[in-house]
């Protein structure tokens, strides 16, 4: 048989509700259905008023039950996991630094290493370019030298080529001049009859072809 | 046209006991423990010298999510002391209120007051003991009523809103964000759910296709429920923090 539940707050009739005494409805106080329905012989003549939970407050068992497995699980977090996690963590961060540092000293080291090929390959190539300036002027100063002594020795041989040169022509001239002078005489003897000085003619030939150079 | 019967407000939020004096809120508190130990547990059997991966990947990540995004922003490397604690509250904030989105359970353990309200109130009693222990009883309600920089004539004003701000509004703002957030959360998925079932069962056969839209608005509040989860377990974490360290360094 049906039971009306009639559900109240702060007097007024908010809820009514026909339900049978197994019910499952948590709204309803299992007890006041069975009340309800033990005390009547039907849904007109019972009516058992019940004040329906409130929604919002909170109930013991429900913070019991929160607050028991909040503080289980801090007791085992604050006491054993974290510390275990964390201890983990900072070993693995320290090995980690560690290895950055190794490796930061490593490549200090290499970058050492590196800095000392460089100046040893410096000074290997000032030293080189010095070896070849030198040699440089030790190649120049011999061709100098070897152009000097080859300069000098045409020097000599035109200084000795104009030589024989100068004779030759000097002997040329007087030949020639000795050939004029005898051609002059011979000339001027047969238009005048009369042999002209020797001298004169020399000196007449020898400023005709003096002349005769220097044009 | 239609007719939806909305359940009484207790009928989804107050659980029958699934035995004496354990119902599904103390169900969800407790397996928010034991999923919580469970998955460090497992992250620290793993080698700690080794890379890590999976499930010591996932603890480590949520340490120093609590470390760099929670404990350093609001206390400084002086509260890293704290970290296990803050943990430990987002890490069962969290869990408690993720269930109100997976099937069966679809209800967060915060939608009901007793979770949120043991929380702030502890939180409450911590902040307070340790401004106390670190600045002396003076001191700290010196420092927590009359704060610096304030003319003397104002503190008529101030000293008593501080009082109600700090003293008597925290715990219970703490836990009313928390648990009005996720009330809601779980009425609105209820409300969505309900009506798109009417709709798809509807007589009125016009009707089925248009609950195609309480539909897909109930697929996005339940995506919408993931982020509000994690947000309030933050949040309730970040204030936690912020409250502690101003009661420990009220200079700041």
């Amino acid at each position: 048989m049906p039971t009306a539940i009639v559900t109240q707050s702060s007097g007024r009739i908010v809820h009514v509700r026909l339900v049978s005494s197994d019910t499952t409805d948590t709204t309803v106080a299992p007890e006041a259905v069975a009340l309800a329905a033990e005390s009547g012989t039907g849904a007109a003549e019972t009516t058992a008023v019940v004040a329906a939970p409130n929604p919002i407050a909170p109930t013991p068992k429900e913070i019991f039950w929160s607050a028991g497995s909040f503080f289980v699980l801090l007791i085992v977090m604050r006491y054993y996991l974290f510390p275990k996690l964390k201890k983990g963590m900072d070993a693995r961060y320290a090995d980690i630094r560690s290895d950055i540092e190794g490796a930061d000293s490593v490549k200090a080291a290499a970058q050492t290493d590196v800095a000392g090929y460089e100046k040893q390959l410096a000074a290997v190539r000032v030293e080189a370019a010095g070896r070849i300036d030198a040699a440089r002027q030790t190649v120049d100063t011999e061709r100098n030298a070897q152009l000097a002594q080859v300069n000098a020795r045409i020097a000599s041989a035109r200084a000795d080529a104009d030589a024989q040169t100068a004779a030759a022509r000097a002997a040329a001239q007087g030949q020639v001049a000795a050939a004029v002078a005898q051609v002059a005489t011979k000339a001027a003897t047969m238009a005048s009859g009369r042999t002209p000085d020797a001298s004169v003619v020399q000196a007449a030939v020898a400023a005709a072809m003096e002349s005769a150079g220097s044009r | 046209m239609i007719a939806l019967d909305f359940p009484e407000i207790n009928s989804i939020l107050v659980w029958k006991d699934l035995f004496p004096s354990f119902n599904k809120i103390a169900l969800i508190a407790v397996l928010a423990a034991v999923i919580s130990i469970t998955i460090f547990l497992l992250a620290v059997r793993q080698d700690h010298k080794e890379a890590p991966k999976g499930i010591r990947n996932f603890a480590e990540v949520i340490v120093e999510f609590i470390e760099d995004g929670v404990v350093m922003q609001t206390m400084g490397k002086d509260g890293l002391a704290w970290t296990p604690f803050l943990m430990t509250m987002f890490l069962f904030i969290y869990l408690c209120n993720v269930p109100g989105i997976i099937p069966f359970f679809q209800m967060p353990a915060t939608a009901r007051m007793a979770v949120p309200l043991f929380l702030a109130l502890m939180v409450w009693v911590i902040y307070n003991v340790t401004g106390i222990k670190h600045q002396g009883l003076l001191g700290y309600f010196k420092s927590t009523l009359f704060p610096p920089g304030v003319p003397k004539a104002l503190y008529i004003l101030v000293t008593p809103i501080e009082f109600i701000s700090a003293i008597i509004v925290r715990p219970f703002s703490l836990a009313v964000r928390l648990f009005a957030n996720m009330m809601a959360g779980h009425i609105l998925l209820v409300t969505f759910a309900l009506l798109s079932e009417a709709l798809f069962q509807a007589k009125d056969k016009i009707l089925i296709p248009v609950g195609i839209l309480p539909f897909f608005m109930l697929v996005f509040l339940t995506s919408f429920e993931v982020l509000v989860a994690f947000l309030q377990a933050y949040i309730f974490a970040m204030l936690t923090a912020v409250y502690i360290g101003g009661a420990t360094h009220p200079e700041h």
